[in-house]
C-alpha cells in the first residue's frame, strides 16, 4: 500500500524518512518530491517558508538610514536634539522609501494581474512544499502512519489498492461508473 | 549514507557556500546599486554584506580610524547645518585627504563585486553542487537550519549584532557589537537617550560627542537590513540544500509507482 504525506523543508522531514529507513522501509520504497511554489506577489515581509528576495526591504532601509543620519544632524540644532530628531528622520526615510518601493513596484516591477485560484485557496497556511509517497505492506501502515504525524507532516493519507488491480480497473466494482450513470 | 553524485553533473565547482563551524557564508543574488549603497554609508559595509569578512573588517576599522581622526562627522554636521568656518576649522586635513579615495574605491567595489557574484551565484545554482549543511568542531557547532526573520531583525534593533549571533555568523555579530559599544559608548548615546525621554533636551544635545554619535544610524540600519537579508536567504539555502539531497537520493528508478 502507498501513505503519502506533505511536508515543509525542515530537519523533521529528515528525521522522518530516516527514522522509516530505521524501521526497515527501504530507501527505495521512499520518494520525494520537492515541489515548486507559484507564489508571485510582493511581500512586506518574507516568511520562514517563503522568501522571493524582492520584499520592500531594500528602499525602507537605505532611506531609512539616510534620513536618520540627517535628523541626528539637523538635531544637533534643533530644539528636540539628535535621538528624537534621529527616529523621525527613521521613522520617515522608512516610510517614504517603502512607499516608493511599492509604487515603482507596482508601474515598473513584474506586474500580477490576478490573484491565482491556488493562491487564495492556499492563503498563508500553505506551506506545504515537499511531497512524500512510500510504498510498504498493510501492516505497516500504522507504523509508518504514526511516524509521520510524530514528525510534523502536514497531512496523511493512504491508497490501498494493489498495484494490479488498479492497472486493470476492476478494484472499485465499477461502482463509481454507475453512480456517474444515475446522476 | 548519501549516494555518490553523478561527477559530470556534480562536480562541485561552484558550491553556493559553505558551512564551516563558525559562520555559514554563501552567495545570494544582490543588487548592485543597494550593494553600493552600504558600501558609501560606511566604509567597508559593501564587503560585510556580501560575506567578504576580511575586506570588510579592515575597512570598517579603517572608517572610524579616518573619521575620527580626520573630525569628518563634526565636518558634516558643521556643513550641513550652515556653520562653514567651523567646519574649517574642526577638519584635520592631514586625515581627510585619506579618505576619498578609498571612499569611492568602496562604492565601485561594492557594486562591481556583486556584479560578478550575482553570476556566479547564478551558475551554482544551477549546478546545485552538495553541501554538507552541517559543521562540528572542538570549539563550534555550525549547521543550516531554518530561522525567523522577524525575530532576527527584532534582536538587532535591540542591539545590533545579537541578530547575527541568532543566526550564527559569529565573527559579524561580535565585531558589529563591539564597534556598536565602543560608539555608543563614545558618543554617551544612553545618556543622551534618558535626557530625551525625561525632556532635557538643552542637556540632550549637550552631552553627546556628535563626532561618534553620527556613525550609530549607519551602523543601525545595515545591522538590521543586514541580518535580514542574510535570514532569509539562509532558509532558502537550506531548502535547496533539502532539495537537492531529496532529488538525489530518494527518487530511485526501483521506486514501484501505483
Amino acid at each position: 500500500m502507498y501513505v503519502y504525506a506533505s511536508f515543509d523543508y525542515s530537519a523533521f522531514l529528515e528525521l522522518a524518512i530516516t527514522d522509516l529507513e530505521k524501521r526497515g522501509i527501504a530507501r527505495e520504497h521512499i520518494l520525494a518530491v520537492p515541489l515548486d511554489k507559484r507564489v508571485e506577489e510582493r511581500m512586506v515581509m518574507d516568511t520562514i517558508h517563503r522568501a522571493d528576495g524582492i520584499s520592500l526591504f531594500d528602499g525602507a532601509a537605505v532611506l531609512g538610514a539616510v534620513f536618520m543620519e540627517l535628523g541626528v544632524i539637523y538635531g544637533f540644532v534643533l530644539k528636540w536634539g539628535p535621538i528624537a530628531w534621529g527616529l523621525i528622520g527613521l521613522l520617515g526615510g522608512a516610510i517614504l522609501g517603502f512607499l516608493l518601493d511599492y509604487f515603482y513596484g507596482r508601474i515598473c516591477g513584474h506586474k500580477q494581474a490576478k490573484v491565482t485560484r491556488n493562491q487564495v485557496k492556499a492563503g498563508d497556511n500553505n506551506n506545504t512544499e515537499v511531497v512524500l509517497t512510500v510504498f510498504c505492506k498493510a501492516s505497516q501502515y500504522e507504523m509508518v502512519e504514526k511516524v509521520l504525524w510524530d514528525n510534523m507532516a502536514f497531512g496523511v493519507g493512504k491508497l490501498d489498492r494493489l498495484r494490479s488491480s488498479i492497472r486493470k480497473g476492476t478494484a472499485n466494482h465499477g461502482k463509481e461508473a454507475t453512480r456517474i450513470d444515475k446522476e | 549514507m548519501e549516494k555518490k553524485q553523478n561527477i559530470s553533473i556534480r562536480n562541485q565547482r561552484r558550491p553556493k557556500g559553505i558551512v564551516s563551524p563558525i559562520s555559514i557564508n554563501f552567495i545570494h543574488l544582490r543588487k548592485p546599486w543597494v550593494v553600493a549603497w552600504w558600501g558609501a554609508s560606511y566604509l567597508g559595509y559593501a564587503y560585510t554584506s556580501m560575506g567578504s569578512y576580511v575586506k570588510g573588517f579592515i575597512f570598517i576599522f579603517l572608517e572610524a580610524l579616518i573619521n575620527v581622526q580626520a573630525k569628518l562627522n563634526l565636518g558634516i554636521l558643521y556643513t550641513f547645518t550652515g556653520r562653514f568656518e567651523l567646519a574649517k576649522q574642526v577638519v584635520d586635513t592631514n586625515w581627510m585627504l585619506f579618505y576619498a579615495p578609498i571612499y569611492l574605491f568602496s562604492i565601485w567595489e561594492g557594486h562591481r563585486l556583486s556584479v560578478d557574484l550575482n553570476k556566479y551565484c547564478i551558475l551554482a545554482e544551477r549546478e546545485a553542487s552538495t553541501m554538507i549543511p552541517f559543521a562540528v568542531s572542538s570549539s563550534e557547532i555550525g549547521f543550516l537550519d531554518k530561522r525567523k526573520p522577524w525575530i532576527a531583525v527584532a534582536l538587532s534593533c535591540l542591539a545590533p549584532g545579537l541578530g547575527h549571533l541568532y543566526t550564527h555568523r559569529i565573527q559579524t555579530s561580535y565585531y558589529i557589537l563591539i564597534w556598536w559599544m565602543i560608539m555608543a559608548y563614545m558618543g554617551h548615546l544612553f545618556q543622551c537617550v534618558h535626557l530625551t525621554a525625561v525632556g532635557d533636551f538643552a542637556g540632550a544635545i549637550a552631552v553627546t560627542d556628535p563626532e561618534w554619535l553620527i556613525f550609530l544610524p549607519s551602523i543601525y540600519l545595515f545591522t538590521i537590513y543586514d541580518v535580514y537579508v542574510k535570514t532569509v536567504e539562509y532558509n532558502r539555502l537550506f531548502e535547496q540544500e533539502q532539495e537537492r539531497f531529496l532529488n538525489d537520493n530518494y527518487q530511485s528508478k526501483d521506486f514501484p509507482m501505483p
